[in-house]
């Protein structure tokens, strides 16, 4: 990592050098937040890739107003607390445009900061709705919600499954509650019937007896919102405690890792997933470009990271300025098209469309597009 | 009807399964206490190191073509319990032996103190995302009718089941026949006392820790080829519901170690049964917390007589 | 000499073979089944250090224990420096420190008095499990449950009714101290160790509880948009969040800064920080303060002289879970923003070790400890992989080399005026 940083960084300097030293030496800063350490680390690399390259490209396009971009990373762990103290230390800086945060958890508490201090927050990862729902004016996100993918799914359960009893299952964790909450809706406002809502404990290992209930209920399709490691083992103990029933996941469980510790019993799984943007022949040369770095463009968060700092950057070259509150209004009433697609923003900052797609999952840790 | 029946005896067995597993790693915590009066707060991640080294004994088997599993098991096992003990003893060793003469609350904070570096040091050096292991038993045991309603036992958690109450009988034997064990009891009784009849009580207390974690060894060879995933932190929530066991049972009690866990297993599995999976926890310290109130000493512990 | 080199190899090579199963050998991350591979080189050089270390250590035995034992000191208090010993020169420096403390936020930046109010809130926290295991000699492993319930008392009594932050302050304080009464009055019967575990079960209930019921608190989703408090009722917005209420700028016609804000909650904990060592201060010199020691020193003594050790215990328990309750609404309105996942177990470990490092019960040591637990990770970040390891380590090493803490407590005595 370190390695590439460095390598970005004499690149950065070369085409200083060639553009020549006529232009002025200004910079702006952009504020790259979200996990350097911590047990989510691996997330936090994949906006951070994203965002950089852009911040590449469009100084060797010449940069903003004559200005370049520097990528300023922030560490905050996901954890909420040392999130304030990042959003503070942001604030203190002067530094007025941010990608970032990474968990929800950690967005929330900082971005009523920014918003007060009227700084552009744009995030490429947290989907949780709340962020958003009050109004603010000066943060956006580059994702869908979770509250998106949730009727995504529940709709491909009520067109395309079918099933007679349907338990949705929850990790009682932000992220995972929110979308089986969603789901739950969708399929009941279809007219199913769900038979068991229930929750676990993330970070647990024995769920023989959910199994059990899942079994007794005769439950044919179960909804889980979590992360990969919990549902891996549902799976798991589901095959061995013999409960046929069809499993569906979101992103969080798209995963290899739920091949490697579900084996078998992941054949057939159905996850939602953002479309794969790598495959878009549009953004071929970009993937291209990764490629040249070794860095990894299929990380679900990698082009919408890049995505953020290109509207933040488009938006800065229309309106002539840095000034935070005039940018954000810019982008509020603009279409930008990204490696993501056209992104326009509604009233909230939230993308006004986001496709989701249904993937089965296979046991070799690859997918195919469900039918 | 019989239905209803079916479902609550496969709850049984569920909670059974991991209430075993529980009293494993409680005798660890009961036996240590028994003896230096003392928690070893760094017991659970013994039994987390316990399942990395079979983790990586199973893979390394598997890496070089072995396709026998009783042997497989048998081997990453017993590499396991080496390592584990040998972590247990130098644990000892480290953190606890230099305290042995000051106040409890100072070998409590030490112990916590381990714990918080054990883990730590195992994130570091295998990351803290879960390390999966393909299942190598699978199939059980089917009871009633496969259509309907039935019960299923798989085979993983009748060996469970089975290695436990070998464990536990042989421990019992040891504890009640050999002169080590009889030194083992002296010294619960009075430690002073019987250094002076001429046991070493070094010895005592290092066999002490070294058994402890070789059943919690064991218990994380089975336990991690029964759910197949390990990480750094599964030591610290199993080391609390073992030690939460072995306090139910009555601490220093080795019978009421086992009482202990499976109560506690069984507890769990049926209020995830019967009621919701997320209030799991809550019992399980509730019932701790009831069951002190009316009996400090535990079920099965003997009420402690203050000494002067 | 020559036993003196075998067991140092001995131990050395003990500590390369435990170390190299789970350092020298890892799991590739690539492919579905596990697979083995040798550890990046990192690692191995980290465990050839490490058993080199201990080869040393063990070698130098005798040198090394000479040191430690000088570590160790005599386990009673050190003299203080000469220029803090009367308790004039005390007061003088006291009041030269409190100045500074005024003066800090004026002169430096927005992030570090954010840090510097965090500090605070876990100095409250430090002097408050203090009473309960420093003075009182009580292991309360489930302090966190006490702060959590002050966090969401504001948090909730904020949501529901509306009630700004003074008035919810006393709740909050008032609550937690309810809670630690309800608790304490079973379970004050157990023994140390049992009491240890029981808290620490109910800090977890509380956790989970407050995850679990989601209609009250939100769940996991937490509670968001938690006010900052105000200056009688003068909000420190850019704008007034109600129609014809003043702003605290416009009300002293100065232009806005969010500064004012941050500046405001550090001053703001410092002030509870202050009375809460003053209110500690005078505890322990009144009855129940000595009787909180008494109890930890000999509980049967205690129990002979008439005192009785349940409501003594219960006292300090009360006393000591309130003052988590008041840190807990200063994290809330800090944060703006709480949820469950701020209050695990390691929350508690942290306080405790806090405690134990700036020695138990003294109280300046405490605020020291509190500084240096907050301070040296956010200086060190790039450190931050290895903050855990070092702190468990720390925690080991100084029960071993110096148990009664950095500057441990000085009993307040009094004496005759000689001059």
């Amino acid at each position: 990592m370190k390695s590439m940083v460095k390598k970005s960084l004499i690149g950065l300097g070369v085409s200083a050098a060639l553009m020549g030293t006529s232009i002025a030496q200004a910079e702006i800063k952009i504020a790259l937040a979200g996990p350097v350490s911590g047990p989510v680390a691996q997330y936090g690399d994949m906006q951070f890739i994203g965002a950089e390259m852009a911040i590449e490209q469009i100084n060797k396009a010449g940069g903003v107003n004559g200005e370049k971009l520097v990528g300023v990373k922030y560490d905050d762990a996901c954890d909420p607390k040392q999130a304030v103290a990042v959003a503070n230390k942001i604030v203190n800086d002067g530094i007025k445009f941010v990608v970032g945060h990474l968990c929800s958890s950690s967005t929330q508490p900082a971005s009523d900061i920014y918003e007060d201090e009227g700084i552009v927050m744009v995030t490429a990862a947290s989907t949780n709705p709340d962020i958003t729902l009050q109004g603010y004016q000066m943060i956006f996100r580059t994702i869908g919600l979770d509250s998106l993918q949730g009727p995504v799914a529940g709709r491909f359960i009520a067109e395309k499954v079918k099933p007679k009893n349907i338990a949705v299952i929850h990790d009682k964790q932000q992220y995972g509650e929110g979308i089986a909450t969603a789901v739950k809706s969708t399929v009941e406002k279809a007219g199913y019937n769900v038979v068991m809502f229930e929750g676990i404990t993330a970070g647990d290992k024995d769920f023989s007896a959910l199994v059990a209930k899942l079994k007794k209920n005769n439950v044919d399709f179960v909804y889980y919102g979590g992360y990969h490691p919990e549902l891996g083992l549902i799976l798991r103990q589901s095959k061995e405690l013999g409960l046929q029933s069809q499993f569906m996941g979101p992103e969080g469980v798209g995963n290899k890792d739920i091949s490697s510790i579900a084996g078998p019993a992941s054949e057939g799984l159905l996850v939602t997933l953002p479309p794969s943007f790598e495959k878009d022949p549009k953004n071929a040369s970009l993937v291209q470009a990764f490629k040249d770095k070794n860095q990894d463009p299929t990380g679900p968060f990698v082009m919408p990271a890049y995505s953020a700092v290109q509207v933040m950057a488009d938006s800065m070259k229309a309106t002539g300025s840095t000034d935070s509150e005039e940018v954000a209004e810019y982008m509020h009433k603009t279409a930008f098209s990204t490696p993501i697609g056209n992104v326009k923003f509604d009233e909230k900052g939230d993308l006004t469309s986001f496709n989701f797609v249904v993937y089965n999952w296979h046991q070799d840790g690859t997918k195919s597009e469900a039918k | 009807m019989s239905d209803s029946i079916y479902y609550f005896i496969q709850q049984i067995a569920n909670g059974l399964t991991i209430g075993s597993t529980y009293a494993l790693i409680a005798i660890g915590y009961t036996m240590v206490y028994g003896i230096i009066g003392m928690i070893n707060f760094a017991h659970g991640e013994v039994y987390m190191i316990g399942t990395y080294i079979s983790f990586i004994v199973l893979a390394g088997l598997t890496m070089l073509g072995f396709d026998n599993v009783f042997i497989m098991v048998g081997l990453a096992m017993m590499v396991s319990i080496m390592i584990a003990s040998a972590y247990g003893f130098t644990i000892e060793k480290v953190a606890y032996k230099p305290l042995r003469s000051s106040k409890r609350l100072i070998a409590l904070i030490s112990a916590i103190g381990m714990s918080i570096f054990l883990q730590n040091y195992i994130r570091l050096a295998q990351g803290s995302r879960d390390i999966a292991m393909p299942s190598l038993i699978q199939g059980g045991f089917l009871l009633g009718d496969p259509d309907g309603s039935h019960i299923l036992i798989s085979y993983m958690q009748v060996i469970i089941i089975v290695t436990t109450i070998i464990c536990m009988a042989g421990l019992t034997l040891f504890i009640s026949r050999s002169r080590m064990g009889r030194a083992c009891r002296a010294s619960a009784q009075d430690i002073g006392m019987t250094n002076l009849l001429g046991i070493n009580s070094n010895n005592v207390i290092a066999t002490t820790f070294i058994i402890g974690a070789s059943l919690a060894a064991v218990a994380g060879t089975l336990l991690g080829m029964y759910y197949g995933v390990v990480n750094p932190y599964v030591g610290f929530i199993a080391g609390l519901k073992a030690f939460t066991a072995a306090v139910l049972g009555g601490i220093g009690s080795i019978p009421g170690a086992m009482l202990g866990g499976l109560l506690l297993g069984v507890s769990e599995s049926l209020t995830a049964g019967y009621f919701t999976a997320e209030y799991k926890d809550v019992v399980a310290f509730s019932l701790l917390i009831l069951i002190l109130l009316f009996m400090p000493q535990g079920i099965l512990g003997k009420p402690e007589v203050e000494k002067i | 000499m020559q036993s003196r080199f075998s067991s140092a190899a001995l131990a050395a090579g003990v500590t390369l073979i435990l170390g190299f199963m789970v350092l020298g050998i890892s799991f590739s991350v690539e492919g579905v089944v596990p697979t083995l591979e040798v550890s990046e080189s990192h690692k191995i050089i980290g465990l050839l250090i490490g058993a080199g270390l201990v080869f040393l250590l063990q070698y130098f035995r005798a040198e090394v224990s000479k040191v430690t034992t000088k570590m160790k000191g005599d386990g009673q208090a050190h003299e203080l420096p000469a220029f803090m010993r009367t308790e004039k020169q005390q007061r003088v420096l006291a009041f030269w420190a409190v100045g500074a403390l005024l003066l800090f936020p004026f002169l430096s930046s927005r992030g570090a008095v954010d840090i510097a109010t965090l500090t605070l809130i876990y100095v409250m926290l430090g002097l408050g499990l203090n009473v309960v295991v420093g003075l009182a000699g009580l292991l309360d492993l489930g302090y966190v449950g006490f702060y959590a319930v002050g966090a969401y008392s504001y948090a909730l009594l904020n949501l529901y009714f509306d009630m700004s932050f003074w008035m919810a302050l006393p709740i909050a304080g008032a609550l937690a101290a309810l809670f630690g009464y309800l608790l304490g009055f079973p379970v004050l019967r157990l023994r140390g160790d049992y009491l240890a575990i029981v808290t620490l079960g109910f800090g977890e209930i509380i956790r989970i509880l407050l995850n679990n019921w989601t209609e009250l608190t939100g769940g996991p989703n937490g509670i968001a948009r938690i006010p900052k408090p105000t200056l009688f009722g003068l909000e420190f917005s850019r704008r007034p969040s109600e129609e014809g209420a003043t702003t605290f700028h416009e009300f002293f016609g100065i232009s806005y800064s969010s500064e004012y804000k941050v500046i405001f909650l550090y001053l703001m904990a410092l002030l509870l920080v202050l009375l809460t060592i003053y209110v500690i201060r005078r505890l322990v010199r009144m009855p129940i303060g000595r009787a909180w020691e008494a109890l930890r020193e000999d509980d049967i003594a205690c129990r002979s002289l008439g005192l009785n050790p349940t409501n003594i215990k219960l006292g300090a328990f009360t006393i000591g879970a309130s003052f988590a309750g008041f840190a807990g609404s200063f994290f809330a309105a800090r944060q703006g923003f709480i949820s469950p996942e701020s209050f695990t177990f390691i929350e508690s470990a942290i306080i405790l070790a806090i405690v134990v490092l700036g020695g138990m019960g003294s109280q300046l040591g405490v605020v020291l400890a509190a500084c240096a637990m907050t301070i040296l990770p956010e200086m060190a970040r790039e450190f931050d992989e290895y903050r855990m390891l070092l702190f468990g380590l720390m925690m080991v090493l100084m029960m071993i080399w110096r148990p009664q803490g950095l500057l441990p407590m000085k009993r307040p005595h009094l004496e005759l005026k000689r001059d």
